[in-house]
């Protein structure tokens, strides 16, 4: 019996009315400019976290998210199941990926102001993703329930404490307590496995639909010289060029993956003192030498209290940067894109710093 | 060479070459996944044992003993050997009990019967009780798969 | 508007969901209590061939062996490190990231120019929606048959 295939989508297609968005994609366009590489960087997040998907329900298949088992189960994967090692890997690998090209996309907005008006509230949502994605990978770095990642939590976890009024709550919902326990392990992993994925799909949809509805920006120059900017058809032109993008970033994945893959350390011991070199993930090193930097008493206050408001507000006026710079093409415009390279400079000159 | 007409196209052929490739890319990236979401757990083929647990056994007394992830039963026959079964019910796989009042094995689940050689006597279960093969060699007690062809 | 309330409601169901874990955590414990329960049934039913022998042998070492209700003390002074578990999986790897970037080079020699077709088409405005046959035609110029 031949099946042809037109009619099999011309049923699909009367019924859940599919035409209009592939018409929808056909029409859409994309400019083309000296900057339109970095319009890349949205779909490449989509792929990594299509792959984080993907390996974390394989290893959430054997994973046992207690904390007699937590260790052993991962020791398991790594050992006894068929490159299960190879599994873990790319889930942790993905991870970086995902989040290095979060915070590079974050970086293209800024630097090309895409953030102005009318994409203000597809900023907004992105910072909210960008949070999403740090929890994310929190919650993930303790799942192993080795002893470096156990310190890291404990420290991560105490980190919210410092805010005022509503800081203890804070901690002990982390924690699902006042200490770190097994408790502390089987949260994480709800958090990790089951809220965090339902509050990123739900902001990511609100995301794309915005970035759909107010289709994409081109550079401030062009836009004041109301230049009409040549474009290509988002399909097929660019998504094959993204297809080629895709291929090149998961063969770097995988390669990585198999040449650097990460080991599992010593199972964590709730009494043990913490061992040296505690440090958080990459993303994190920042921040954490930030912490650091700051003196144990400043006044009335705890240096670290200082260190958290500081860092709370200045997460806060990123959040709103569209309104700070609602003059972009102005030289206010321009203070801000040196603050975003300040800001840049800041990460990478602490993130070294706090490895030294 | 000009073909005015053609069924098969060059550009069907090499459509096919590159839908074939990618076919196999696929396979190639499907196949460790599946490895890995259905691992093999095989029973094991043998299993030892330290035969001083067994060799107090009475003539017609049942015993457990682990087979992999399954219970082993096993029975101290009339002439002293050990007959060994997997103590799995052959109808829906629920762990079966000896009731030594009634010299059988019983099924709870849907109230299977076999008797003392694990013939199925009453009840739904479709075969006898799969057979092991014993063997004691010095303080070891060996409980293997039956081999093919051998009848015990 | 729609946003903020799918937070809330997602932090409400967070707050519901809870309780749940902490209770889901309590019967960590079944596996120990449940093999001691199997254990004791089936050799109260072995135990007893009624000729009145209290050769009783309480339970537990029905199952001797492989049975270990007490935990094992087996604790990792070593790190895992990850290995392929034998040269057949790690020749099989090899083989398999050599035949992926090959892959990925040959489709990146194809995609380009599908690009450059896709692109070139595009300029020539084959694909102007009111006036072309292929106005409805889902899949590139190129890729459809």
């Amino acid at each position: 019996m031949k099946i042809d295939l037109k009619k099999v989508g011309a049923w699909f297609d009367d019924r859940l009315a599919l035409t209009p968005i592939f018409k929808y994609m056909t029409k859409k366009e994309v400019p083309q400019h000296s900057h339109s590489i970095w319009y890349y960087t949205g779909s490449s997040i989509l792929l990594f976290l299509m792959i984080q998907i993907v390996t974390g329900i394989m290893l959430a298949l054997y994973y046992k998210p207690t904390l007699e088992g937590a260790t052993a189960s991962i020791g398991r994967i790594m050992t006894e199941l068929p490159l299960g090692w190879l599994v873990r890997s790319i889930h942790s690998w993905s991870a970086t990926f995902m989040i290095a090209f979060v915070m590079v996309h974050l970086l293209a907005i800024w630097f090309t102001k895409s953030y102005r008006k009318p994409r203000e509230a597809t900023w907004m949502t992105g910072m909210m993703l960008l949070v999403v994605s740090m929890v994310f990978g929190f919650t993930g770095y303790l799942l192993p329930w080795d002893d470096l990642s156990l310190s890291a939590t404990k420290v991560g976890t105490n980190i919210p404490a410092a805010i005022p009024v509503v800081g203890k709550w804070v901690t002990q919902f982390l924690r699902g307590g006042d200490d770190v326990t097994g408790d502390t392990l089987t949260r994480f992993f709800l958090f990790h496995v089951c809220i965090l994925p339902l509050v990123i799909f739900a902001i990511l949809v609100v995301h794309i639909l915005l970035v759909q509805k107010e289709g994409m920006s081109v550079p401030l120059k062009d836009e004041i010289a109301k230049k009409k900017v040549p474009a290509l058809p988002f399909w097929p032109n660019f998504i094959l060029r993204e297809v080629i993008i895709w291929m090149v970033l998961l063969g770097t994945l995988l390669t990585l993956a198999l040449v650097f893959a990460p080991s599992l350390g010593l199972p964590a011991d709730l009494m043990a003192p913490a061992p040296e070199g505690v440090k958080p993930e990459w993303y994190f090193l920042f921040l954490f030498q930030t912490l650091k930097i700051f003196p144990a008493n400043m006044g009335p206050v705890t240096g670290e209290f200082v260190a958290v408001v500081l860092i709370l507000l200045a997460v806060v006026a990123i959040f709103f940067l569209p309104f700070l710079d609602n003059k972009p093409d102005k030289k206010k415009g321009k203070i801000f894109t040196w603050l975003g390279v300040l800001g840049v400079i800041y990460a990478i000159v602490f993130s070294i710093w706090s490895l030294l | 060479m000009r073909i005015d007409n053609a069924y098969f196209t060059r550009r069907k052929f090499l459509n096919s070459l590159l839908g074939g490739w990618l076919g196999t890319l696929a396979v190639t990236f499907i196949s460790p996944i599946v490895k890995f979401v259905w691992p093999p757990y095989k029973e094991p083929d043998e299993v030892k044992l330290a035969f001083a647990d067994y060799s107090g056994m009475k003539t017609g007394e049942v015993k457990n003993f682990p087979w992999g992830n399954k219970p082993g039963l096993l029975r101290r026959a009339e002439d002293g050997s050990f007959i060994a079964w997997v103590g799995v019910c052959t109808h829906l796989d629920c762990n079966v009990s000896w009731m030594p009042d009634k010299k059988k094995f019983f099924c709870a689940c849907h109230e299977g019967w076999y008797d003392e050689n694990g013939t199925n006597v009453a009840g739904p279960p479709p075969k006898p009780l799969r057979r092991l093969e014993t063997a004691v060699e010095g303080e070891d007690f060996f409980v293997r798969k039956p081999v093919p062809g051998a009848k015990a | 508007m729609r946003a903020i309330r799918f937070i809330i409601l997602v932090a409400f169901a967070a707050l519901v969901l809870s309780p749940l874990t902490a209770a889901a955590q309590a019967p960590a414990v079944p596996d120990a209590k449940a093999k001691a329960k199997l254990e004791t049934e089936l050799s109260k039913t072995t135990a007893a061939p009624q000729e009145a022998k209290p050769e009783v042998k309480p339970a537990a070492p029905a199952v001797p062996a492989a049975k270990k209700p007490i935990k094992k003390e087996v604790v990792r002074t070593e790190p895992i490190v990850p290995a392929f578990s034998g040269i057949k999986e790690q020749t099989a790897v090899y083989v398999f990231y050599a035949w992926l970037w090959l892959s990925i080079v040959i489709l990146i020699y194809f995609l380009r120019l599908w690009v450059k077709e896709a692109d070139r088409v595009y300029k020539a405005k084959y694909y102007e929606p009111e006036e072309s046959p292929l106005k409805d035609h889902p899949l590139p110029p190129c890729l459809g048959d």
